[in-house]
């Protein structure tokens, strides 16, 4: 006989209600928690977090790392790193809550074992903080140690409770070595518990660039090869190496920027229309134009590397005379290519990225420059000042959108300037704006992968510098070919000029 | 949240809607002229205020903390149905520095003096001044004088009306009048805003709850009807109402038996008034609510 199984009546209280999303009880694990990335970000990011009452009630944090240090002064080390490098004020209430769930273990995760201790603290949280047995695993270990602690956590999951691992860039250095992680990872965790980090896809204007294109009703008809004439995409850092040279050495720039935050800003900008805002949605539209990225050959690839030279009035050091740097070291911290996207949007239109350290200045922008119209009726010196049409997405800083168009300019006759319209996210909203890292850690904590990599993508990642990079150990290039301060090595402008455009003025 | 960087000012007596606009773009260009790097004038909405005499203090004091969350041109209209008849207009830019930019972004304030009959056909005098494209809405201070012509010319021409009806002294009686704008303008009321976190608690005693015959409340009276009438129309049910005055919604109770109070913060009235302001369509949770707390 059928059994009669009661339906529980739908909650109408619920309606309207506008229920935030807030993450079930967890305990939050940073893998290299002496390390920058903690002081800087992932701490004030959780002190904000706290702040606007995002977190669970019930949640911990346990900062693992080798340096010796008792929980006290951890807690004390991380209060200071909120107050100089938080964006809300300080205040010392919202502190001693979350401050009341911080532990710190001292071990070498490295080790076989160095994870038994970690385990028993978590118990412990569990015990005494109600955080249920969830877990969220942060791992901002350096390379060589992450294979040993994906085995580990792995080998130690507990039976209570979900598990989800953030994995900080670099993932992997290569194919080969992001595939061997990524299995590695499969032999213990399933794809939806693994967070690739890449904190450009947390950045509001990031985001923005999905809201400008599938929001507005204007941008997404001349969003193709019939109008848009070509794309530059510029991430400049004005700061050098910092004290990062053992990894910079093995990176460079390809690796560091281009592989990740470049090519994630190139599928944003060429994606189709996801059917929805979910994660596997919106990452089926970006694999699919990493595998529509055409290699670029070896004369539309320009590598750089800085000299000394001077940033802001003050003289800075070149390359190879930063600390920790080989001499004759051939590591690029310049990297541009004119990349080619095969579709049928975009055939033949060129995306020119850049990244380098040591320009300038600090710029991350998007700029969709548009054909020129066909046939203005003007004299032709009216139009001496007339530009293409640029929407400029700015990442950071200047956040916003402007929009640049040809006007009139006030008086008698007709002569025709460029100028601005201007979206400047401050102005708009006055609120600030979240740090990167507070999205990502709370989405994280949701189970929500929208904002960030799966691993398909990572390998079409890898699998693009590997085939740019293929060449590179035969060649010596003839470095330093750039002043520190300066935008590029001329064979950059060389590039572009080839094709009759040049780098967007700054 | 930073204090604004620069406040110009200019008072005019018995002015014109065109002086207002000439002086406005006068107070920009030198707000301009003094600072480093361009002014933007922020565009995201109309805000304007219907405030009686004795509710001046009040708004200048939301406004105080609402402009750098919603800058946009706020009017506020004074009435002054027993003077001469007149316009005179107090302006005031408030300016705010842009993070990382040289430069401010600004907000305008025109407060203006209606008196004598000039308080008869309000809606001609805004209606100039409303910034072009962008939403507009009227925060009404105090009690509405539904049917009456500033209130109906007004609603005629924003897009939501704000009230707060713990401001009102005739509840529930009011809400019946208040029904008949819903299908004229979306409405927003602070009150129902205040009583979000407590309705966020009650929604987890489901199904428990279902059976409720008494809600009892210490509060304003305004938050207790809004909670009630909720109750009422979202259960399909009666629910008897106990009503205990206080200054603000401080202890629920289900059949006697009380309600944890919510984790969150006590927001301030220009935190309230800024999420309505965040609202664009009808919310017809809330107006269920109103219809079943007027019974």
């Amino acid at each position: 006989m059928a059994r009669v199984v009661e339906q529980q009546p739908e909650n109408p209280l619920l309606a309207g209600l506008r229920l935030r999303r807030t993450p079930e009880p967890c305990a939050l694990v940073i893998f290299g928690a002496s390390g920058d990335l903690t002081q800087r970000k992932l701490i004030p990011a959780l002190y904000s977090l706290a702040f606007r009452r995002l977190l669970p009630e019930n949640f911990g944090v346990v900062g693992v790392a080798r340096t010796e240090a008792s929980t006290e002064e951890f807690i004390e080390r991380m209060e200071e790193a909120v107050k100089e490098h938080g964006r809300d004020e300080f205040r010392q209430d919202v502190w001693d809550a979350l401050a009341e769930g911080m532990r710190y273990v001292a071990t070498d995760f490295a080790d076989e074992g160095g994870e038994d201790v970690v385990v028993e603290v978590l118990n412990e949280l569990d015990r005494e903080r109600g955080t249920a047995g969830n877990r969220v695993h942060y791992l901002a270990v350096p390379p060589a140690a992450m294979s040993t602690l994906i085995r580990e956590l792995g080998e130690r999951r507990g039976r209570e409770g979900w598990t989800r691992l953030i994995i900080e860039k670099p993932f992997g250095r290569d194919l080969g070595s992001a595939r061997s992680l990524n299995q590695q990872l499969a032999e213990h965790f399933t794809e939806d518990e693994v967070f690739r980090i890449d904190h450009y896809l947390g950045k509001e204007t990031v985001q923005n660039m999905l809201a400008l294109r599938f929001a507005n009703g204007i941008f997404e008809p001349v969003w193709n090869r019939q109008f848009i004439d070509h794309v530059q995409i510029t991430v400049a850092e004005s700061l050098g190496i910092g004290g990062r040279a053992s990894f910079y050495e093995e990176s460079g720039a390809i690796r560091d920027i281009f592989q990740n935050h470049l090519l994630q800003l190139v599928a944003l900008t060429a994606m189709e229309p996801p059917i929805d805002f979910t994660a596997d949605s919106v990452r089926n539209e970006k694999v699919k134009v990493l595998r529509s990225l055409h290699t670029p050959g070896p004369k539309n690839v320009v590598r750089g590397q800085y000299g000394p030279g001077f940033i802001e009035g003050v003289e800075v050091p070149g390359y190879r005379e930063e600390e920790g740097v080989a001499p004759d070291s051939a590591t690029e911290t310049y990297f541009a290519a004119k990349l080619y996207v095969d579709n049928w949007r975009w055939a033949d239109t060129p995306f020119y990225v850049r990244t380098g350290k040591r320009l300038p200045r600090r710029e991350t922008t998007i700029a969709i420059q548009f054909k020129r119209a066909p046939h203005p009726p003007f004299e032709e010196t009216a139009a001496d000042g007339l530009r293409p049409n640029v929407l400029l997405v700015h990442v950071q800083p200047d956040e916003g959108v402007s929009l640049a168009i040809g006007a009139k300019v006030p008086g008698q006759g007709m002569s025709i300037r460029t100028v601005h319209m201007d979206f400047l996210y401050g102005g708009a909203f006055r609120t600030g704006l979240p740090e990167a890292y507070e999205r990502l850690i709370l989405d994280a904590m949701l189970g929500d992968a929208t904002l960030f990599t799966r691993t398909d993508e990572v390998e079409e990642q890898w699998s693009l510098v590997d085939a740019i990079t293929a060449s590179w150990p035969r060649d010596r290039p003839s470095f330093p070919n750039y002043a520190a301060g300066s935008w590029s090595p001329p064979s950059a402008d060389e590039l572009i000029h080839r094709d009759g455009r040049s780098w967007r003025r700054h | 949240l930073s204090a604004p960087a620069e406040l110009e000012g200019w008072t005019g007596h018995d002015v014109t809607v065109a002086d207002i606009e000439r002086q406005i773009a006068g107070l920009r260009q030198a707000s301009a002229a003094r600072t480093d790097g361009p002014d933007l004038r922020t565009s995201v909405m109309t805000h304007m205020a219907w405030v009686p005499e004795e509710w001046v203090d009040a708004a200048h004091e939301t406004l105080g903390g609402l402009a750098e969350r919603h800058p946009s041109r706020t009017i506020l209209l004074v009435p002054d149905p027993d003077a001469e008849s007149g316009l005179d207009a107090d302006l005031s830019l408030r300016c705010f520095p842009l993070h990382e930019h040289h430069g401010h972004v600004c907000s305008e304030v025109i407060e203006l003096r209606l008196r004598g009959d000039r308080t008869r056909a309000p809606a001609s005098i805004v209606t100039p001044l409303l910034i072009s494209d962008l939403p507009a809405f009227l925060r009404w201070r105090g009690r509405p004088p539904f049917g009456e012509p500033e209130l109906v010319q007004l609603v005629d021409v924003v897009d939501r009306l704000i009230v707060d009806s713990a401001e009102w002294p005739d509840l529930p009686e009011a809400y019946g009048e208040l029904v008949e704008v819903f299908d004229s303008t979306a409405v927003s009321d602070i009150a129902w805003g205040r009583g979000l976190l407590w309705r966020r608690e009650l929604a987890l005693s489901w199904p428990r709850i279902s059976e409720v015959r008494e809600l009892h409340v210490a509060g304003p009276r305004a938050d207790a009807l809004l909670l009630v009438g909720w109750l009422r129309s979202r259960l399909g049910r009666p629910v008897r109402l106990a009503h205990e005055d206080a200054d603000a919604l401080a202890a629920v109770a289900l059949d006697g038996e009380a309600v944890s109070p919510p984790r969150g913060e006590d927001r301030s009235a220009s935190d309230l008034l800024s999420e309505e302001l965040d609202r664009f369509g009808r919310d017809p949770v809330y107006e269920d609510a109103v219809r079943a707390a007027h019974v």
